[in-house]
């Protein structure tokens, strides 16, 4: 083998790092645009990730996983999603957003500390990699981002980054699952799809990307 | 020829399928015939397995007692479900997608769900169940308004975040088994309990999210809401038991583990936590079909502890299920016949609704009875037996919290409901129900098929109750009462 194991084990540390540091980077964004390419560059980390684990492994599943997710969550996905920020500038930038960055980050650098403090009591017991620890905090970001959020894009860009976080555990876990991993990205091109038909329903009915405060849907 | 039971699942799946397909060739009406014969086929083939009491597993299909009466109850509100929309979405003047493709979807969900139900895997169930939300969703904005709308991004959005937590569910599952049919792991002890236990915790999560269970709740009441009623009463009568349904099936994989009796404590704590929570919130509701949205996450959080205390309680929450499904669709489909007749789904601008729809004014009163509990409807039945299990577990605090959700959910809905039906409108309130909607004026009230589907699905839920009471009161001789 060209690369050494501990090559090998220094490259998937380095590449978690990169994952965990655009997770933040994400949180701290009130632009909408900066925040699609940095969910474009986690999963192009994380598809560096499969090759990793595939040259440990030798399971050449990985490497179809590593292309799909540089495909469809590292290109595809991102352009559908630029492409909507193109042709609708008020979404370039989330309202109100502005103000609250500040105390996101600092909850987002509380919840890598608390997720790894949780992941090493809990999971870690249950003979799981101490590796999954990344994939366990990209999760919590994830739902961070999803859930402080108001702009559809942003929301969307917090549900990749999710499907990356479980896509990424399910590969340190269980590489041999069967087909489970190949169904999940086939169903985000579904999802995506009917994402990109409200979207677009949303924009012409709203004008804006952003969650309205609807009278109706509360209570 | 004799059919194998193979096949028959075959057929059961395959008829929404080829529904779905057919409903979407270029001929006028052919999607209402296309779904109606699909989901009629359904109803016969599910019905059979029933009758057969198909046990075991099949190719690629699992049964027993649970999937049966899954399989029966989707099948049945399936088809009502499009019969009714027969009446109701002609009245849609600008559809968000074009009926066919409605008709289309409307199979396609049923077929997601049926699927869900019968493999005999829980990689193939979490990939059903995430499914459902893709052929769904569209439904909800079906009536291109701009809550309609909402409702459906904030459901797609909430829902697929929660259901990619019960994948990693799914994967911890593997890890630990090395097999993910359902067969084979329930008779595997655990490898390991501490990952099983975790693994039912995001379960508890994903699926939870999608059953309506507090906290992960907040897509529920919108797209009930929201979604025209014969798909609202699709969500509330199936879709919510059917994810009840994978977490129920990850849960009985703790069966005999020494993880299971903390488990259990936590499904029962988020489910009796949904009910006090739903049972509340539903008595200040303004919206009518809001309100019976609260009312199927209440239903849904009983249901939930009955399955965790098992025994005489898991019987229940499968009574529950049936009885639920049959009542609630009858309440969406009256809430569907007051929406045309009144443009209005505020509680205000609608009052003494039995005397402009004198059938659907009565029968919704019922239906609302019905799901709360009132005996002798089956739902009754349900809570009665789940109630009795929390007893004779020695469970004392959780009897008095469920008999403190059935009574606020029972005095909650009722009240508003007769209040609706038998009040007094305003002529201020009455004048602002304007016929600016894409809904038909007051004119167009009731037909045969809207009044008749109803009360069948109400006289459904009725019957389960009273073929059920001697199991009652066999439970309540047991307590000295």
């Amino acid at each position: 083998m060209i690369l050494s194991p501990a090559l090998l084990t220094e490259l998937s540390g380095l590449f978690g790092i990169l994952v965990i540091l655009s997770a933040l980077y994400m949180q701290g964004q009130s632009f909408v645009d900066p925040t699609i390419r940095a969910i474009s560059f986690q999963s192009f980390a994380i598809a560096g990730l499969f090759v990793v684990l595939y040259l440990q492994s030798g399971d050449i599943t990985l490497v179809y996983l590593a292309g799909i997710t540089a495909v469809i969550r590292g290109v595809l996905i991102p352009r559908v999603m630029l492409y909507q920020v193109r042709n609708f500038k008020h979404s370039l930038r989330e309202t109100g957003a502005g103000q609250r960055i500040p105390s996101l980050i600092i909850v987002g650098i509380i919840f890598v500390i608390g997720g790894y403090a949780i992941f090493k009591s809990v999971l870690l017991p249950a003979a799981l990699d101490p590796l999954v620890s990344v994939p366990f905090v990209l999760l919590l970001l994830s739902f961070l981002l999803i859930f402080t959020r108001r702009n559809a894009l942003m929301q969307m860009s917090g549900f990749l980054e999710e499907e990356n976080a479980v896509l990424y555990a399910g590969a340190l876990i269980a590489p041999s699952i069967p087909l489970l991993v190949e169904f999940a990205v086939v169903l985000d091109v579904l999802g995506v799809v009917l994402v990109g038909v409200i979207l677009s329903a949303s924009r012409d009915v709203f004008l804006t990307l952003e969650a309205p405060e609807l009278e109706e849907l509360s209570g | 020829m004799v059919l194998d039971q193979t096949t028959l699942f075959v057929i059961l799946l395959g008829a929404p399928a080829a529904g779905a397909a057919i409903s979407l060739l270029p001929r006028d009406g052919i999607e209402v015939l296309a779904s109606l014969v699909s989901a009629a086929i359904s109803v016969a083939v599910s019905v059979l397995f029933f009758l057969l009491g198909t046990t075991g597993t099949f190719g690629y299909f699992y049964a027993d007692g649970l999937t049966r009466v899954m399989a029966v109850t989707i099948s049945a509100v399936f088809f009502t479900s499009v019969a009714y929309s027969v009446f109701y979405i002609k009245r849609i003047k600008e559809p968000f997608i074009r009926f066919r493709w409605y008709y289309s979807l409307v199979d396609l969900f049923a077929f997601t769900m049926l699927l869900a139900v019968t493999v005999n895997d829980l990689g193939f169930v979490w990939i059903a169940i995430e499914a459902t939300t893709v052929t769904s969703a569209l439904l909800v904005a079906l009536e291109r308004e701009k809550t309609s709308i909402e409702a459906a991004w904030r459901y797609t959005l909430i829902v697929s975040a929660g259901l990619v937590a019960s994948l990693l569910s799914v994967i911890l599952v593997y890890y630990s088994q090395g097999t993910l049919s359902i067969s084979d792991l329930m008779v595997k002890t655990p490898a390991s309990t501490l990952l099983m236990a975790i693994a039912v915790g995001f379960a508890l999560v994903g699926y939870g999210t999608k059953a309506g269970i507090a906290p992960m709740h907040a897509w529920l009441p919108d797209a009930h809401s929201e979604a025209p009623s014969p798909v609202s009463a699709m969500f509330s009568g199936i879709l919510l038991p059917t994810s009840i349904y994978a977490l129920v099936r990850t849960f009985g994989l703790l069966q005999g583990s020494s993880v299971f009796g903390p488990m259990q404590n936590l499904l029962i704590g988020f489910g009796i936590f949904t009910a006090l929570l739903a049972a509340v919130i539903m008595g200040y509701q303004r919206n009518y079909k809001r309100m019976l949205a609260y009312s199927s996450m209440e239903n849904m959080g009983i249901i939930l502890v009955g399955f965790a205390l098992g025994g005489v309680g898991a019987f229940g929450a499968v009574v529950q299920i049936i009885a639920h499904a049959f009542g609630k669709s009858s309440a969406f489909y009256e809430a569907g016949n007051v929406l045309v007749a009144y443009n209005s789904k505020s509680m205000a601008e609608v009052q003494g609704v039995a005397k402009k729809l004198k059938v659907s004014g009565y029968l919704f009163t019922l239906s609302c009875l019905s799901v709360t509990g009132a005996p002798p409807f089956g739902v009754f039945v349900g809570e009665f037996m789940i109630l009795s299990q929390a007893l004779s577990s020695g469970n004392f605090l959780l009897a008095i919290l469920l008999a403190v959700a059935y009574m606020y959910a029972f005095i909650g809905l009722n009240k508003q409901a007769i209040q609706m039906i038998f009040g007094q409108q305003s002529l201020a309130s009455e004048s602002e129900a304007g016929p600016e909607s894409p809904h038909e004026p007051i004119a167009q009230r009731e037909n045969w098929i809207s009044v008749a589907l109803p009360f069948a699905n109400l006289l459904i839920s009725l019957i389960i109750g009273v073929y059920m009471i001697p199991l009652v009161l066999q439970a309540a001789t047991g307590f000295g009462l």
